[in-house]
């Protein structure tokens, strides 16, 4: 026998006020151990998908939704504009490297981008199979893409268009999967690439088995557009002119994925403050729970306490007991909690993910959880910290002899 | 063993006990009689070191209760006395075994399962060893009292009016039990009563008037 077994036993004694006890404390824990994980790794995606692009050129119109477009891939494009500008916005002395994207049709829920090979170099991207697009109608399938979409190097798909699936097919243009990317971690991974091009190609609706050199050939100055251009800056100086450059003297809008998303997470930001308020509250009413718990049970046990006394324990072994037992429950409490956060995080992520949307995983740890343990731990104490003054003062001879 | 002299104590105004001089020797078995109020329990509680008297001189195997500071009061308590209370106080938590361990483990020593088993089967509850408090009958309760009171070796056992609410041959069967245990482990036998049935068994008496509740 020990002190924890010996707590143990009155936790068990009383097991529907342990099992609340619990389950409030871990029901607060749990929530903020899945706010800490999404948001740590909401911000971690985002902050990898955004790294090296410091401005997104595309239609006027909302900046964030540019970004969210065109960076993240989750929102729709503000619009097109014209090849001729993007092109002379990318010689422009300021811009070390531009990225052209057109978007406009999904393949499976997986968005269909045309771009350059450098989109691929940008995230670091590394062909698991096959080779990249050379040709208009030849598509690379990010890893995610191609594992959920179930097709390999040299199978044929039809886009639909816009970004939900069930849109029109493009049932007459085919493109040929000619690679396969490993995973990067990145937005890569949910995309299928193929060139500017072939986006062109298949939205003029040529002639049934036209050959789309021919047809691109034709394709007028007017009728060349591109969704957005990703930018990365050839100076630091760049970040104070350009911009402004941009949004005024052309029919173009800039926006900047660091500051948009810093401005998204604090919109999510204040929701998020206050889920986590809540879940504070929560804790402290568990350790309110505590305390009124083991309050109660020491005017149930003083005889106990007595007889303990009476056996010859000290004050001060009664104390420890006591402040055992509330930390035993707080401590039990909190890795319930961490282990139902994880859960919920990765339901949540499940449910992202059939959404293509960046996953978040529940088998991920972050240091911070110690903390959660700790605080738990703290508020056990404190909980306990009256009771166990109580078992110390106990009165041995009056309690032994009360009938 | 217990050697008193001139003890006092009071609660507030009030003298709840005055003895002037009493001994009990080693191995001895004595009764205390007394109507209700007369402070055998003060008496007990004094000599069990649960209470510090409010004048005079106590010791109990050899050792002067008053120069024993809080802990080592405790720690002396646990090791040289065993006491059963009137209300027997079983921890309602734990099985019979373990009421025995806890007292093994409060008195900081060894924890001795064989002893345990030793001692619960010298009471004739070796069977009970798993069940709770709650399922015994109300003898059983105070076989596994006295069992706890003796199970870490004491050198006084003192008992709280064990014979109260029994029927006579109960009231012999536990007396019996006591004396039993007590000779068994060699220690000095305290036994608190207003029981007149207890009476003729103990040739050491020592009788408290109620003048306390004056």
């Amino acid at each position: 026998m020990n002190l924890p077994r010996l707590s143990l036993a009155y936790l068990k004694a009383r097991p529907l006020n342990t099992a609340l006890n619990m389950m409030l404390l871990a029901l607060g824990v749990g929530t903020i151990a899945l706010l800490l994980l999404a948001s740590h790794q909401l911000e971690e995606r985002m902050g990898r998908d955004a790294r090296g692009i410091d401005l997104v050129a595309g239609a006027k119109g909302s900046p964030m939704q540019l970004i969210l477009s065109a960076v993240f891939h989750i929102d729709a494009p503000t619009g097109n504009i014209p090849l001729a500008e993007a092109k002379r916005l990318a010689q422009n002395r300021a811009v070390k490297r531009a990225i052209p994207l057109a978007l406009g049709d999904s393949f499976r829920g997986f968005r269909i981008a045309g771009t350059t090979h450098d989109y691929v170099s940008h995230y670091g991207g590394e062909l698991a199979a096959g080779r990249l697009w050379e040709a208009p109608m030849e598509a690379v399938l990010g890893a995610e893409a191609a594992r959920a979409a179930g097709i390999a190097v040299g199978s044929k798909f039809v886009g639909s268009h816009g970004f939900a699936e069930g849109g029109d097919e493009h049932g007459d243009y085919p493109y040929t999967v000619v690679g396969v990317l490993k995973p990067t971690g990145s937005v890569l991974d949910r995309l299928v690439l193929t060139n500017v091009e072939s986006v062109w190609f298949v939205h003029i609706h040529p002639e049934k088995h036209d050959d789309p050199k021919a047809v691109l050939a034709q394709l007028r100055e007017d009728e060349q557009e591109i969704t957005a251009l990703l930018i990365q800056y050839a100076t630091p100086i760049a970040a104070a002119t350009l911009p402004r450059m941009i949004n005024s003297t052309s029919v173009l809008q800039a926006a900047s994925p660091a500051y948009e998303s810093a401005r998204l997470f604090r919109m999510l930001g204040v929701g998020i403050e206050v889920l986590r308020a809540f879940a504070l509250v929560l804790v402290a009413a568990a350790g309110l729970s505590i305390f009124i718990a083991l309050y109660n049970a020491m005017e149930e046990r003083r005889y106990d306490l007595a007889v303990m006394r009476m056996l010859g324990a000290s004050p001060g072994k009664l104390m420890r007991l006591v402040l055992v037992e509330a930390l035993a429950l707080a401590i039990a409490g909190a890795v319930i909690g961490l282990a139902l956060g994880h859960l919920l995080t990765e339901v949540v992520g499940g449910m992202l993910a059939a959404e293509q949307q960046p996953a978040v995983t529940g088998a991920a740890w972050l240091g911070s959880e110690l903390w959660l343990v700790a605080l738990a731990a703290g508020v056990g104490l404190v909980a306990g910290l009256v009771p166990a003054w109580r078992a110390y003062r106990t009165d041995i001879a009056t309690t032994l002899a009360q009938n | 063993m217990i050697a008193v002299h001139a003890l006092r104590h009071r609660y507030g105004e009030n003298t709840v006990l005055a003895l002037d001089s009493w001994r009990a020797g080693a191995g001895e078995h004595c009764l205390i009689l007394g109507a209700s109020g007369s402070g055998k329990t003060t008496l007990l509680g004094i000599v069990a070191g649960l209470l510090r008297p409010s004048e005079g001189r106590i010791e109990v195997a050899g050792e002067d209760l008053a120069r024993l500071s809080g802990p080592a009061l405790d720690r002396f308590r646990g090791r040289y006395i065993g006491f059963v209370p009137q209300k027997l106080h079983l921890i309602a938590s734990l099985n019979v075994e373990a009421n025995l361990v806890l007292a093994q483990f409060m008195a900081g020593v060894a924890q001795d399962r064989a002893r345990v088993r030793e001692v619960l089967a010298a009471v004739g509850l070796a069977e009970r060893l798993a069940a709770k408090p709650e399922q015994l009958s109300h003898g059983q309760a105070q076989r596994v009292a006295v069992a706890r009171a003796v199970v870490n070796r004491p050198r006084v056992i003192l008992a709280d009016e064990p014979t109260s609410n029994l029927d006579d041959a109960h009231c012999a069967a536990t007396l019996d039990l006591l004396e039993s245990q007590a000779s068994a482990c060699g220690a000095t036998l305290v036994i608190a009563t207003h029981d007149q049935r207890a009476k003729s068994r103990f040739a050491t008496r020592l009788e408290l008037s109620s003048r306390g509740t004056s």
